[in-house]
């Protein structure tokens, strides 16, 4: 199966595999299969990581959310968009499964399509050569090798069944469309032959099976458009102003400074209100997902930032990160010779293979050993941060390094536990948190989307139980430190975008809420946690007050009454902030079940008898 | 305390208070609307049963604070003299039924003494009324009395009326001159009485 099931997060992000890292989030995005739309899949996120390409849909994201495994792509074209039609990556998966297919007969797809979208086969616009390279890689393309014609130059078809190989003088050979002469057999013959090869050239050439498919159609253009689509469009981002041609990682024009985004924002802002019902694709009636017979699957970015995400997908793809669990681990030099190790053997082979250590023992092993150890990180830092390349191919032992330190550093201040957990979960928190660079930054709302579901995750992961050990509630300020300290002091979150974030949690349905008070207090709580289950475990704990005697001598009926309690009490039992405690305390009273009690030592809150009489008093 | 004599009726039992009066919130008054509303309608039954029982027609504020009227004693709970003022201001409203009336403040000065309330305690020596019956009220208690004891055409003083012996099982023994006459007024208005003579000796004329 080329698509995959996505398990999600709390936050509706898709949960990454241990060492897999988000690269690159754009929303806007649709999903094709092959040229058709894919019905439900029309509007998510795509999420680039360092394995896998996801879609996340924006309406029914437990549903519709599929991932690709770029471990089983088999190369990512790219289409840079012409008038109405998005830009488009695609992926194409592992040829074996192809094959495999198409032995088996016409894909089951074309089927579906041709009885659920009777759309003509050959393109409609015939005129527009960027079009017919985003048709390609449909699962039947239309066009074939094209000679052009020497007297008018009109770009004919090479006829279907026409074979170089077998063609001689006799072979019959339709004129030219346009002009009516018939063109020389060489002239033909050289085309089909240059259509071949160049899809022959393709890093892997598609199968012959599906050279000749339903139509027995040459199989000429997706070779072709591999080809431009290597050399033209992804190299560089043409700045709107200067037309200078950036690096596609750039945010902004290196010569004159102008965004390279915005352009595509304002189109984002018109394009969201328009929908995409008018998108010049057709779409697929039913749902391709199950069945194997993918040819291909398009993201199609409406909103931009296409550029990127193909930029950092063939850098995932060159780096493979999928095959480093299996992967040894980098060559250490071995000690003192300064020759590398293979990497292979493990610590207690390289003991025993060792004679030299095993001889020295005692005291003097022990700081050998020492030694080494430190002249071992040392290395490994010091080649680490040699250039960025080798930080990154070594990045999980410099984790590992750091996790140590961190653990030495608590042993030896024998410091607060809650630095020390900091500290550890700062080096877990670098892979994990959004920053601003992994998104396009002129996209605010993106960020800060993508800042909110961050959030949620922190929320709602179980290990850490932030909001279980604040009683389920947490203020807004409070959550904001915690957050920025678990960044680990770097790629600071600004109150603003954190408020906002805060403030989209309802929008993106995720766990957690945010909820202001009357005196203007924001607080966070989880989503299942509402007013009237408060009011409730509050009302339950009153009820116990009726048989337990308070403390001291009181001159109530406590038995009827139960007793007041003070928000500090309130908080205690609840394991709330005393603020908090006293919101929940007066959201109850506003809602009729508490009443107040002014006296000496401060505000008390009771159960309502004031309006409801338990029934038995009145009685007596 | 209060400006008229204490021999009710009824003044033999002592006064059943309401379960509220033991619940130490009822002490003090509520910022939510609809508790407010509860609370404020139970102060003005208790106000009202309480001076029915010991036959009393207006109260002193700062005199009735000390009073169990105000001051739960065993419960260690008082109301505030500012509360207490709400609580009579409410009464006085037409939300309340107008069953209280300050005494000596017209209308309009009313809403200037509520302000003057509001920052000094200077008002609360003020008196007011408690209708646990309204003048309307009176008006038709003592029409009917006159109805039934035949003295229809016969003339009364006012002094009669409150005072004399044959109206002492009456609701209306002992009850305040002023109110009497305001009382009186209403059926004035109507026409069904007339009253005449002058200062200290003011006679009625049932028709």
């Amino acid at each position: 199966m080329f698509l995959n099931q996505l398990d999600l997060t709390t936050a509706l992000r898709p949960s990454l595999l241990p060492e897999e890292t988000l690269l690159f989030v754009q929303d806007a995005v649709g999903l094709y299969e092959g040229k058709y739309k894919i019905p439900q899949y029309q509007n998510g996120h795509a999420y680039l990581t360092s394995h896998r390409a996801c879609y996340v849909d924006n309406e029914e994201p437990r549903k519709h959310s599929v991932a690709i495994n770029l471990k089983d792509v088999e190369h990512p074209e790219f289409y840079a968009g012409f008038l109405k039609s998005s830009p488009k990556i695609t992926f194409y998966p592992k040829p074996s499964k192809r094959l495999s297919l198409s032995t088996r007969g016409p894909p089951t797809l074309s089927g579906n399509n041709a009885t659920s979208s009777p759309v003509s086969i050959t393109p409609e616009r015939y005129g527009s050569p960027l079009r017919t390279l985003a048709s390609s890689p449909a699962p039947a393309p239309p066009t074939s090798a094209t000679w052009v014609c020497p007297i008018c130059s009109f770009s004919n078809p090479v006829p279907s069944n026409f074979d170089p190989a077998t063609a001689n003088a006799h072979t019959p050979l339709p004129p030219c469309l346009a002009c009516g002469i018939k063109p020389p057999l060489v002239h033909v013959v050289k085309a089909a032959i240059t259509a071949m090869t160049n899809r022959q050239s393709s890093p892997i050439a598609p199968t012959p099976q599906r050279a000749f498919n339903d139509h027995g159609n040459f199989l000429s253009t997706a070779g072709l458009s591999n080809d431009l689509a290597a050399s033209a469009p992804t190299t560089s981002v043409q700045c709107p102003r200067c037309t200078f041609g950036n690096h596609p990682s750039l945010l902004s024009c290196e010569m004159c400074g102008a965004s390279l985004i915005s352009i595509a924002d304002k189109r984002l802002e018109l394009a969201r209100n328009i929908g995409r019902s008018d998108s010049p694709g057709p779409s697929l009636t039913n749902l391709p997902l199950q069945g194997e017979s993918i040819e291909c699957i398009k993201f199609s970015f409406r909103g931009g930032g296409e550029k990127i995400f193909y930029e950092r997908l063939k850098n995932a793809l060159v780096q493979r990160k999928w095959l480093l669990q299996s992967a040894p681990p980098i060559p250490k030099p071995n000690r003192l010779s300064g020759v590398f190790d293979d990497g292979y053997v493990t610590g207690s082979d390289q003991n025993e293979r060792d004679p030299e250590r095993n001889k020295v023992v005692g005291i003097a092993g022990l700081e050998r050993r020492g030694l080494e150890q430190r002249r071992n990180n040392e290395l490994m830092l010091g080649t680490a941060f040699e250039d960025l390349e080798a930080l990154m191919t070594s990045a999980k032992e410099i984790v590992a390094l750091a996790e140590s330190f961190a653990s030495q550093a608590n042993l030896g201040t024998n410091g607060n536990s809650e630095a020390s957990a900091l500290l550890s979960q700062s080096a877990s928190a670098l892979g994990l948190v959004t920053t601003k660079d992994m998104l396009r930054s002129g996209s605010d709302s993106l960020y800060v989307s993508e800042l909110s579901r961050n959030l949620a995750e922190l929320l709602t992961d179980d290990t850490r139980g932030i909001l279980k050990r604040e009683g389920g509630i947490i203020t807004l300020v409070d959550l904001w430190a915690l957050f920025n300290r678990a960044r680990g002091g770097v790629e600071l979150v600004s109150p603003t975008d954190f408020e906002k974030a805060a403030r989209l949690w309802d929008k993106l349905k995720l766990p957690v809420r945010l909820r202001r008070f009357k005196s203007g207090l924001l607080v966070v709580q989880g989503r299942d946690r509402t007013d009237e289950k408060t009011i409730a475990s509050l009302l339950s704990w009153f009820r116990e007050l009726h048989s337990e005697p308070p403390v001291g001598e009181v001159s109530w009926d406590w038995r009827l009454f139960g007793r007041g309690v003070t928000a500090q009490e309130t908080a205690e039992r609840f394991d709330w902030s005393v603020g908090v405690a006293s919101e929940e305390l007066e959201m109850a009273e506003e809602k009729g079940m508490l009443c107040r009690e002014q006296g000496l030592d401060g505000l008390r809150f009771w159960e309502n008898w004031l309006v409801n009489m338990p029934a038995d008093c009145i009685e007596g | 305390m209060a400006s008229t004599s204490a021999a009710g009726p009824s003044n033999n039992k002592p006064f059943q208070f309401p379960p509220h009066y033991a619940f130490p919130p009822f002490f003090t008054l509520q910022p939510t609307l609809s508790t407010r509303t509860s609370q404020l309608h139970s102060w003005s039954q208790l106000i009202q049963a309480y001076c029915r029982h010991h036959h009393l027609f207006s109260l002193t504020l700062i005199d009735a604070l000390a009073t169990p009227l105000f001051h739960n004693a065993p419960l260690r709970r008082q109301l505030s003299a500012r509360d207490a003022r709400a609580i009579v201001d409410w009464m006085s409203s037409a939300e309340g039924d107008s069953r209280a009336e300050w005494i000596g403040a017209a209308p309009k000065k009313a809403a200037a003494t509520a302000a003057a309330a509001a920052d000094g305690d200077e008002d609360t020596r003020g008196r007011f009324w408690v209708f646990w019956r309204k003048p309307e009220e009176w008006a038709g208690v003592l029409e009917a009395w006159v109805d039934a004891t035949g003295q229809r055409g016969s003339v009364l003083t006012l002094y009669e009326l409150a005072e004399s012996d044959a109206t002492a099982n009456q609701e209306f023994h002992g009850i305040d001159a002023e109110l009497l006459q305001r009382s009186l007024m209403v059926l004035v208005k109507r026409g069904k009485a007339q009253m005449f003579g002058g200062e200290g000796e003011m006679g009625v004329k049932f028709f």
